[in-house]
């Protein structure tokens, strides 16, 4: 139970009040004694973490960035509601795609940018975890491997911090994600990329994975544990990024928010990859008007 | 099936549901066609296991695999009243301010319109509500409390009006059940058990009595003491789902 008071806000005012009527039937077995839901946002008032998932999801075979516009649209409306009853709530957007979306937030937010998080490639990494130990028949958690930079198709997989038990992969097979590689790890990082397309294809939605992943980041922030997690932030002045662009690296959260950032020393080619993840989200988020 | 192989627990909850305005006991018929197909594989797999049945009707589907898996009664569990004690709980528990957990209330039963809740046995801190207000849960009650477990009877057909279906807290409410099982609790739930013998019930009819469950299913029934108006609603409970169980052939 991560929270004591739960506040719902949507535009579907029968779902929403269907959906927190049925979550007030489980009390008995929660530990929240307050769950609230209104489509007026004064129902969110004072709240410390925010959580945005709001808007349109991607059809069978779209790109998250195809959303841009239509999210871009129900941000503007969303985001000076959320700020007028929690000027001092942290912003974590959920909604695709999360990078762009994020720096939309953070613009018409007014927030100091510790306190607009985008979910970003906390998923990405669970995901890449998640095979890595099915590969070596071991726990997600005992894997080490972080994806940062576009949650979505340009993400970067780190091959060169890839390690169980601080062992490094990459010292074992230098050839690691590369073309020739026998190991073939560049497979496992596509299949990251592909997890949400292949699951929208099967179920229609996504919605586990994601929604754990967002539970392990709000347990960060409400419980100021000062975890690392790949999340989206304002990288403009890291990795030769000189963009107001914002896309996932290792953040270190707490109660106030982002508290610091972890500088990943990257081989050259992963610093190349990170750079055109910048000029991919740059390119789309340059044509918006705020 | 064979990906169920050795199951310790099988939960049941395929099958269809209620439609806007539709009452759990019209999906009888369907129900009982997909469990026959069901249940002989779940069993074929896990011979030892016990099943937790939650498709609706939960009573009647209960009685329905427990013919059809032949497994002895006290592995054969309907999910039952857990639910509509736990939403009577969390609604009585509103109107006093206080945790759902500290307010004690059983409902018995059908898990459905003929539900019944036991006035007698609700407290608070052992403080007895029914000696604090004898007319409590009675149409003379000033209070009415008997409004609150109408709200409860309400709960599924709200909720499936506004949302389409529940799913939050009946998943909370068999996580619970799970729980006392897979871990040998014991503790005391109501669930939807075999009650012929008891309570002048003559019949083999399944229905929520407080049951103790554990590691090899249920453990005992806690014959729970009920007013003679509290007995009577039970049996008239037992008479409405024999009703519909002796028509059910081929099981």
């Amino acid at each position: 139970d991560l929270c004591d008071e739960l506040a719902l806000v949507d535009v579907m005012e029968d779902k929403l009040k269907g959906e927190a009527m049925d979550l007030q039937h489980g009390a008995l077995f929660l530990k929240t004694h307050k769950i609230v839901a209104d489509k007026d946002y004064s129902v969110t008032a004072n709240s410390k973490v925010v959580v945005v998932t709001a808007g349109a999801r991607q059809q069978e075979g779209e790109s998250r960035l195809n959303l841009v516009q239509r999210n871009v649209n129900i941000f503007k409306f969303i985001i000076p509601n959320i700020v007028k009853y929690s000027p001092n709530c942290i912003l974590l957007v959920v909604s695709n795609p999360v990078d762009i979306l994020t720096y939309v937030a953070w613009k018409l937010s007014g927030f100091p940018r510790h306190r607009v998080i985008g979910s970003g490639t906390n998923l990405d990494s669970a995901r890449f975890r998640h095979l890595m130990g099915e590969k070596f028949h071991l726990h997600p958690s005992s894997c080490h491997g972080w994806i940062i930079g576009e949650h979505g198709d340009s993400s970067v997989a780190v091959w060169s911090g890839v390690n169980i038990a601080g062992v490094s992969l990459q010292n074992l097979n230098p050839n690691m994600g590369a073309d020739g590689d026998s190991e073939n790890w560049k497979d496992m990082h596509k299949k990251v990329v592909d997890g949400a397309y292949e699951v929208i294809k099967l179920k229609g939605y996504t919605s586990w994975a994601i929604g754990m992943s967002v539970a392990d980041l709000v347990e960060s922030i409400i419980k100021n544990l000062h975890k690392v997690h790949p999340v989206s932030t304002l990288i403009q002045g890291m990795h030769g990024v000189k963009d107001e662009v914002f896309l996932s690296i290792p953040c270190v959260l707490g109660n106030s928010g982002l508290t610091d950032v972890v500088h990943m020393t990257l081989k050259p080619e992963e610093e190349k990859q990170l750079a055109k993840s910048a000029e991919t989200l740059w390119g789309v988020q340059k044509e918006l008007t705020l | 099936y064979a990906v169920t192989a050795n199951s310790r627990l099988v939960v049941l909850t395929a099958g269809v549901r209620q439609q806007e305005g539709e009452s759990r006991l019209n999906l009888v018929q369907r129900n009982v066609n997909v469990f026959k197909s069901i249940v002989p594989q779940i069993v074929k797999y896990s011979p030892n296991c016990s099943i937790l049945v939650v498709s609706n009707p939960v009573d009647v589907l209960t009685y329905v695999t427990w013919k059809l898996s032949g497994l002895p009664k006290h592995r054969v569990i309907g999910s039952g009243t857990n639910l509509d004690s736990a939403r009577f709980r969390y609604l009585m528990a509103e109107r006093l301010g206080i945790h759902a957990s500290s307010f004690n209330g059983w409902v018995l039963g059908e898990h459905g319109d003929t539900s019944v809740p036991v006035w007698s046995g609700a407290n608070v801190a052992g403080v007895n509500l029914q000696k604090l207000n004898p007319e409590i849960g009675t149409d003379a009650d000033k209070e009415q409390w008997k409004a609150t477990h109408k709200a409860v009877v309400d709960s599924a057909y709200e909720v499936i009006k506004l949302k389409g279906y529940t799913n939050w807290a009946i998943g909370f409410s068999v996580a619970d059940l799970t729980e006392s099982i897979v871990k040998n609790l014991s503790r005391v739930h109501p669930v939807s058990t075999m009650v012929k013998d008891m309570y002048g019930i003559g019949e083999d009819v399944f229905l929520s009595l407080p049951c103790v469950l554990n590691g090899s299913g249920v453990g005992s029934v806690v014959n729970m003491t009920l007013t003679d108006g509290e007995v009577a609603q039970l049996r008239k409970s037992a008479d409405t789902l024999w009703g519909i169980q002796k028509d059910l052939k081929d099981l």
